[in-house]
């Protein structure tokens, strides 16, 4: 009997969580690590560790961005403040066409078994034969570019305005400069990408 | 009976049921049907609980939901029980799934070195379903997270009432 609502439950509560979220800050998905809990949606209670900041104890319904949330989450980011759909569509669509130009032209230069460029519905496929498939993707509600290695796995890009670069906050990396740095040590051949 | 309201929320396609030889280069792997066919350890702990962390993670916007729970006994550490549930595709379920198998019997300490390249291997996920794996290893660590700020915040609270004991009856 339980079971049979417990479903029902969840998609009412991620229902609430949608209206509660136009008025109030998305639920942070970047990996920057000093942002602790949900921003100003989820309001969790009580001291937080660090940690990379999808995770909150309790779905609270506040809207309010509390005190208690500057305190420990510091940086807990409204996407949608921080930068404009359309800025985003820009920024994101520029990187991607130019990774996507670069490749073709890397590809031409190697001979590399399998080497595939595709691209479509936004989403950039960089397959390397036996070697692996980059997929590289835009995440709009985050403001982020996604990305898949073969290499070094996922990994969650944002835009840093200072450095006018993709930057993973987890690992500091910057996104044309890993992909140079894969790709050229998988293909055997130097790539430049920025 | 769960199946069916699950199969609404837990957002499975149409290629749900497609053996996984059959459609070789885009089906689901055979372990994400079985993690999908058979769920285990669906479900919800009381979050109030002092033994019991939840780690939330995702954002529906991103189309992807996990909330995972441990619950762990105090006296050794060691994760007794744990349950999840997902909103989100195949593999984020069957991600999430093995992330509740795995954490299982373990210490605490332990799970934090579950690596989403690990579950992503188990899987055999596909490149763009890395995101997935990597969402069911925060969501393990962000469920020890909270058992651990939940400790403290019990030990302090309890350090504070013994304070106040102390002041008073002094």
């Amino acid at each position: 009997m339980a079971s049979r609502f417990a479903p029902r439950l969840l998609l009412q509560r991620l229902s609430t969580l949608r209206r509660a979220r136009r008025t109030s800050s998305i639920l942070v998905a970047s990996e920057a690590p000093a942002d602790v809990g949900g921003g100003g949606l989820f309001s969790p209670p009580g001291p937080w560790s660090v940690l990379g900041p999808r995770c909150v104890s309790r779905v609270s319904f506040s809207t309010r961005p509390s005190a208690l949330d500057e305190r420990q989450n510091p940086a807990a980011v409204d996407y949608r403040s921080l930068m404009s759909e359309e800025e985003f569509h820009t920024l994101a669509d520029e990187t991607i066409h130019d990774l996507l130009e670069k490749f073709e032209e890397y590809g031409d230069a190697i001979q590399v078994d399998g080497y595939e460029v595709d691209y479509g519905n936004h989403v950039l496929t960089l397959k390397l034969g036996s070697l692996g498939t980059y997929v590289i993707n835009k995440q709009t509600p985050n403001r982020q570019i996604w990305l898949s290695s073969p290499v070094s796995g996922p990994a969650r890009f944002d835009w840093d305005s200072t450095a006018k670069t993709w930057v993973y906050r987890r690992t500091k990396a910057a996104l044309l400069q890993l992909l140079e740095g894969e790709v050229g040590q998988l293909c055997g051949e130097p790539i430049s990408l920025r | 009976m769960l199946r069916a309201a699950g199969r609404r929320i837990l957002g499975l396609g149409s290629g749900h049921r497609a053996p996984a030889a059959a459609v070789a280069s885009r089906g689901y792997h055979e372990r994400v049907v079985d993690h999908y066919d058979n769920p285990r350890n669906v479900g919800s702990f009381d979050k109030n609980d002092p033994t019991v962390g939840t780690g939330l993670v995702g954002a529906p916007a991103c189309g992807d939901v996990m909330k995972l729970q441990i619950k762990v006994d105090d006296a050794t550490g060691k994760i007794v029980d744990a349950c999840f549930k997902t909103f989100g595709c195949g593999s984020a379920i069957a991600s999430s799934s093995v992330a509740t198998e795995w954490v299982k019997g373990k210490h605490m300490e332990e799970v934090s070195s579950i690596k989403n390249t690990e579950i992503a291997k188990h899987l055999s996920l596909p490149p763009v379903k890395l995101h997935c794996s990597m969402l069911a290893e925060d969501a393990i660590k962000a469920a020890v997270k909270d058992y651990e700020s939940k400790k403290a915040k019990l030990a302090a609270a309890n350090a504070e009432t013994a304070q106040t004991e102390k002041v008073a009856s002094a």
